[in-house]
This record gives structure tokens, C-alpha cells and sequence, in this order.
């Protein structure tokens, strides 16, 4: 009965984003706050038909009564729900901070109710080519997000995000054409099937695979085709840092996971142990090198953006290591991973608007200044970096866990490089934050800066005006703190919950 | 690195002309400036055999746009191909005319309810196939309101697209063109907010 709700999950923030124009062509306001029901409205249809799939099995609906494998089949499993939800809460959550921090426009409200649009679509699809129209649409909204910033320096990171980011979905959709030229089907499931009889060894297959691989891997930023990501996540508005960092490059590789496993089943790396090898080596150059990036930049935004560039290279390792402990480490560093990134770009943003500070030298003090917003920012970093119980851990540890098991022991030792690594640059951060005396920027903040009022519908306050953090980025940044530690905790729990859902993706 | 701290003025400015508002001070010194100077792009020149050959052909473009965007549903054509050639009229009048008096004819708000009433009108459709059935977008539940019901629901869509797609090239047309018109202008409201 709730299958046939699935398409609402798509056209809900569709609707929402003609909503918002129509709203905004009367004022500002109306669009924040037709963004900001709609995307409640979102949250709560995600949630409930989330529930739906996680207790009851899976949902899918032929989108317009045209039968799948013909018509175009929307399918929400475990997986997908989890990725749904995520996606929800995360972008009304956000939206919170960018009310008062963004740019603004009614243009800002369409695009990110559209980037939701696309988003929520890579999550529900069961269609390779659908899932590269909605791979597209979130690439457009994001594009538009990281201009809307208005610099030059934002509209040159945009221009090479469009132009990384439309090839790797042409690389994407030339991979659906040599699918479809060896089986004739676009349907995910029916693919999974007819990939089998036309043989996982035969050229076509073999190099749809590459260019799927290749296409994806650029939208998820592994090294070497990460280079579009620091600029567009730096030089992006700090909210829109913060939703992308959290969402986009997640779905992405959520859309790698989809496609490795329900379209070419484990049984195609069984088949074809190089692939599986070569996605292994990719990730694992991919974890250490971001790392390493990370460890040499000054400024904020890009060191985070650098750690993302590792951190996805664990989660790819994850699923192409492919034991069940692996996998679930992988989506669980997934979800993870865009809660701390996602927490951390509003803490970054929320610094920057109080104090100016943009650079690791600059943060020096801050957390005797703002204790609160100096204290949750630590827990997210040493989050990151896997200390227990935080989801931080837990995400690496399964994904360690399952790489031991698999006798992949020199990935195990990669891991454990790259959480010294994630170390070695949050520690130098929350030493300055904790430990180093105060820098001029953070003592101008608090000396110099009016006693203000924190009015919380002030348009983002120019620095240094404020001499607290607004309550909506101290109340993200605490929550996303929380939500680390709590799904840290709860961890075997969501486990139970996906065991069924991993269980079916990796059954040959 | 001061560009980046107010990322909200230089987001207002692009919007605007250069030096039309005063009390906005250009934020990141012509590097945030995406708009050209009316006086730095190229004239407009007046032809008579243009303006002419335009009166002439643009009904009959409008026509064949609109004949296209008609036949989505059951024959050759479609809302992506027929908005394309709608809009083409606009763009000729606009090199036959000058963009600019064109461009002020048409405002941003025509444009974007245009845009809105195309993607409105899809979503309608989509939607309507819960009223009528059971599932998004069920067009052959219309079946049952009136006599071909799918094809003409579908054809619905194709003439939204349509609109969509003309209303999008026209307004980039005239963001190329005259750079401020069409530009999705920050509200008042928000500029003085952000004064310095």
C-alpha cells in the first residue's frame, strides 16, 4: 500500500522547489518557510516509508503502473532507507544554518529543495539510467550552490566542479550504454540477472564496469579524481559546505554500493578478482594521500574537504573488501562520516562568522573562548578520527574487521595508518583550539565585539560582530555531536536492523 | 580572504549593475562582478531587413514550436524540442529589436511563472494519478475521466516541458544578454540587513 507513496519522496521537494520560487517572487521569507516545511514534510515521508522497508521489506512501485523491468521501478530497501533519512534530516537540519548564514534568494531555496530532489531520487531509483538523470539534477543544484557564494574565487571552483562533475556522469552513462548494449535492460535487478548471462568476463560487461566504477568514484572524490572537491568545498558558502560535504559525495558512493552489488552482484568479483583488487588499491592510495593532503593544509575548510578524500577511500574499501562486517562498516562510516563532516562545516562556518578565523593558526584559543562550540567541534574531530564509542569507531572497525577477516591484512594496516593520520591533523587542530594562547582574531571576537543579542533571524552576522555562536550552529554542531556518540552506541543495533538488507545485497 | 566572510554581499552585488547602489559597495573589488557594464558590451544595431525578415518568420516559428510541443504524445516531437524553437522567437526578436526593450517586456517574474506553471503542470499530472488511480503519474487511469485520456495527460506533460524549456533559454538568453535583467535579484529586504 505505501509502495505506491515511494514517488512522493521525489516530487515532494520537486513541489517544494516550485513552491519556493512561487513564494519568493513575494518575499524572501515565505521561500525559507516553504523550504523548511517541505523539507519537515520530507523528513517525516522518509522516515515512516524508511520504517516501512526496515520492518517489512522492501518497497517498490513501477513508477506509473509501467511493470518494471520496462517501466522505471523506484525500490527502497534498508539501505536506501537509511540513506533517505540521512538525507532528509541532514538537509532540514541544515537549513537551519543557512538560513541565517547563506546567501539567501529564493534561487538558493529552489536549488537546495532540488539537490534534495536529486538526492532522495539516487537513493529511491532502481534504474541505471534514471539514477544518471538524478545524478545529474543533483549535480546542477550543487554546481548552483557553490557559485551562489558570488565570488570569482566560488564561480572558478563551481566551473571546474560542472566540468569534473559532467564527465564523470557521461563516464557513468557511456558505463549504462555498454550495460545496456550486453543485456538490453536498464533495470537494476534485471541487469543483475542478465549481466550474469551475458558473462561477467565479456568485454562489454567488463567495461561498463570501469566506467561505472571511474564515473562514480569522481562524483565521490577518491584520489586522483578528488581535485574539484577541496576548491568546491572551500570556496562554497559555508552552509552549502556543510550540506554537501554531509550529503552529495555520500549518495554518490551509496550510488557506488548500489551498483556493485545489485547490479553486479558479488558473484562479477568472484568472477573478475582484478576488479575487486583494483577497486581495493584505489581506495587504499585514495585513504592514504587524503590523509596525507589533509595533514599539509592552514586552512580549515580544505583540510576537512581533504579528509573527506580519505575517509571516502575507507568506506569504498569497505564495500569492495565485501564480506558482510566490511559492508556494514562501510555504510555505517557512510552515515557517520556525514554527520561528524556535516557538524564540523557548520562549526568551521560558525567560527568564521564569529571570529574571522579561517586557518588552523587562527583557531588558536577558541575553545577558552567558546567553550561549547570549542568542546562539540573536539568530540566531532576525535569522532573522525575513531576514538570509542563514537561512530567513528565503529564505521573502522567493522571495515577492519571484515579486511582481517578476508586476509587482506595490508588494507587492515592502511586503516590503521590512516586513523594516525586523522589523528595527526585533528590533534594539531584541537591542540591550537585547547592548549595554544588565544589568537588575534579570537580576542578580537570577544573583546572587540558588540554584546549582541544573538537574534537568531539576522541574516548571517559579518565577522566580528557577535560575540556568541548563534544558537542554530551551536545547537547543529552539539546534535551532530550527540547523534556521533549516540550512533556510536546504538551501533549493533542498526546493525540488526541492516542485517537482512547486506544479507540479500551480498547473496550471489 | 575577505571575499569569503560576507559571502551574502557579494551575492547581492552580482545581481545588480555595477555602482547602481551605492550603499553596496563592490565586496570583492570586480572579482565577484559576474555582470558586464551596459557600456562594455556591444551596441545594438538597428537593421531593416532584419527587423523585417523577423516580423515576418517569428509567427510562424512561434507556430511551429507550439506544433512540435503537440506532438510529443503519439508522433514525431516533443516539449524539449518545440520549447527550444518557441524560444527561438525571443531570441530573434531580441537580436532584430535589441535585447534590452525585449527583455523589459518580458520580466523575470513572466519567466519564472512561466517556468513554474511548466514543472506545476507535471507535477499536477503526476499527482492527479493518485486521484484517478492508485500510483504517481498513472497516466492510463485517465482513461477513465475522458476518451484518450493517457495520450492527452502525457501530452500535457510534453507541453509543460515545453514552457519549461522556453521559458529557461529565454531567461538565460537574456541573462547573457543584458546580464542583469533576468538574474534573480537579492529582495531589498535582504540588502539592508547587510549594510557595513
Amino acid at each position: 500500500m505505501s509502495d505506491t507513496l515511494l514517488p512522493l519522496l521525489v516530487a515532494l521537494p520537486l513541489l517544494g522547489a516550485v513552491l519556493a520560487v512561487a513564494a519568493g517572487l513575494a518575499s524572501e521569507r515565505a521561500a525559507a518557510a516553504v523550504t523548511t516545511l517541505v523539507l519537515a514534510a520530507q523528513t517525516g515521508l522518509a522516515g515512516w516509508l524508511g520504517s516501512q522497508a526496515v520492518l517489512d521489506g522492501p518497497l517498490s512501485v513501477g513508477v506509473g503502473g509501467f511493470v518494471a523491468p520496462y517501466g522505471i521501478e523506484l525500490v527502497v530497501d534498508g539501505l536506501s532507507a537509511a540513506v533517505l533519512v540521512l538525507v532528509a534530516v541532514v538537509s532540514l537540519a541544515v537549513l537551519a544554518f543557512a538560513t541565517e548564514d547563506a546567501p539567501g534568494g529564493t534561487a538558493f531555496y529552489a536549488q537546495y529543495l532540488l539537490l534534495v530532489t536529486g538526492l532522495s531520487g539516487m537513493a529511491v531509483t532502481g534504474d541505471v539510467f534514471n539514477l544518471y538523470v538524478f545524478l545529474e539534477i543533483t549535480g546542477l543544484a550543487t554546481y548552483a550552490l557553490v557559485a551562489s557564494a558570488g565570488t570569482g574565487r566560488s564561480a572558478v571552483s563551481a566551473l571546474k566542479y560542472l566540468l569534473f562533475g559532467t564527465v564523470a556522469a557521461s563516464l557513468y552513462l557511456l558505463g549504462v550504454g555498454y550495460a545496456l548494449m550486453a543485456t538490453g535492460t536498464l533495470n537494476m535487478a534485471d541487469l543483475a540477472t542478465e549481466l550474469a548471462a551475458a558473462g561477467y568476463d565479456s568485454p562489454l560487461v567488463l567495461a561498463s564496469f570501469g566506467f561505472i566504477v571511474v564515473g562514480l568514484a569522481t562524483k565521490t572524490a577518491l584520489f586522483p579524481l578528488h581535485t574539484w572537491q577541496p576548491d568546491a568545498y572551500a570556496d562554497a558558502p559555508d552552509s552549502v559546505s556543510a550540506l554537501i560535504a554531509a550529503l552529495v559525495s555520500t549518495v554518490a558512493a551509496y550510488a557506488l554500493l548500489r551498483l556493485i552489488y545489485t547490479v553486479y552482484t558479488p558473484a562479477f568479483f568472484e568472477a573478475v578478482p582484478v576488479a575487486r583488487d583494483a577497486l581495493v588499491a584505489f581506495a587504499a592510495v585514495s585513504i592514504v594521500v587524503g590523509s596525507v593532503l589533509a595533514v599539509t593544509q592552514s586552512e580549515i575548510k580544505r583540510m576537512l574537504a581533504y579528509s573527506s578524500v580519505s575517509q571516502y577511500g575507507l568506506v569504498v574499501v569497505g564495500l569492495a573488501i565485501g564480506t558482510p562486517a566490511a559492508v556494514f562498516g562501510a555504510v555505517v562510516h557512510l552515515l557517520g562520516h556525514a554527520i561528524m563532516k556535516g557538524g564540523l562545516f557548520v562549526a568551521a562556518g560558525a567560527v568564521a562568522d564569529l571570529t574571522g578565523a579561517r586557518t588552523v593558526d587562527e583557531y588558536a584559543g577558541l575553545a577558552d573562548r567558546f567553550p561549547v562550540l570549542g568542546g562539540a567541534s573536539a568530540v566531532l574531530m576525535l569522532a573522525m578520527v575513531g576514538v570509542p564509542p563514537a561512530v567513528g569507531f565503529a564505521g573502522k572497525w567493522y571495515i577492519a574487521l571484515g579486511a582481517v577477516r578476508a586476509g587482506s591484512w595490508p588494507v587492515a594496516v592502511v586503516i590503521f595508518a590512516s586513523t594516525l593520520l586523522t589523528l595527526a591533523y585533528f590533534a594539531l587542530l584541537v591542540e591550537r583550539m585547547f592548549v595554544a594562547p588565544a589568537s588575534e582574531s579570537v580576542l578580537a571576537a570577544t573583546d572587540g565585539g558588540r554584546d549582541g543579542d544573538d537574534d537568531t533571524d539576522a541574516l548571517g552576522p559579518s565577522p566580528p560582530s557577535a560575540s556568541r555562536p548563534s544558537r542554530r550552529a551551536l545547537a547543529l554542531v552539539v546534535g551532530a555531536a550527540v547523534v556521533a556518540i549516540v550512533l556510536g552506541v546504538v551501533v549493533t543495533d542498526l546493525g540488526t536492523a541492516l542485517e537482512p538488507t547486506i544479507d540479500t545485497l551480498l547473496s550471489p | 580572504m575577505s571575499d569569503r566572510d560576507s559571502p551574502t554581499d557579494a551575492t547581492a552585488d552580482s545581481g545588480r549593475p555595477d555602482g547602481a547602489d551605492e550603499s553596496q559597495p563592490d565586496a570583492v573589488d570586480g572579482e565577484g562582478s559576474v555582470s558586464r557594464p551596459a557600456d562594455e558590451r556591444p551596441p545594438y544595431v538597428e537593421s531593416t531587413i532584419i527587423m523585417t525578415t523577423v516580423r515576418v518568420i517569428a509567427p510562424f516559428v512561434l507556430t511551429l514550436g507550439l506544433f512540435v510541443m503537440f506532438h510529443g504524445a503519439s508522433s514525431a516531437g516533443g516539449g524539449f524540442q518545440g520549447g527550444v524553437i518557441a524560444a527561438t522567437t525571443v531570441v530573434m526578436l531580441g537580436f532584430a529589436f535589441g535585447i534590452e526593450p525585449i527583455a523589459s517586456r518580458l520580466r523575470n517574474e513572466h519567466l519564472a511563472l512561466l517556468v513554474l506553471s511548466g514543472v506545476g503542470t507535471f507535477l499536477v499530472v503526476g499527482l492527479g494519478g493518485y486521484l484517478v488511480g492508485d500510483n504517481f503519474l498513472q497516466v492510463s487511469e485517465y482513461e477513465t475521466l475522458f476518451h484518450h485520456g493517457s495520450k492527452y495527460s502525457i501530452e500535457l506533460v510534453e507541453v509543460g516541458i515545453g514552457v519549461v524549456v522556453s521559458g529557461v533559454i529565454t531567461s538565460l538568453f537574456f541573462l547573457l544578454g543584458t546580464g542583469i535583467d533576468a538574474a534573480d535579484a537579492a529582495d531589498p529586504d535582504t540588502d539592508s540587513e547587510e549594510d557595513r
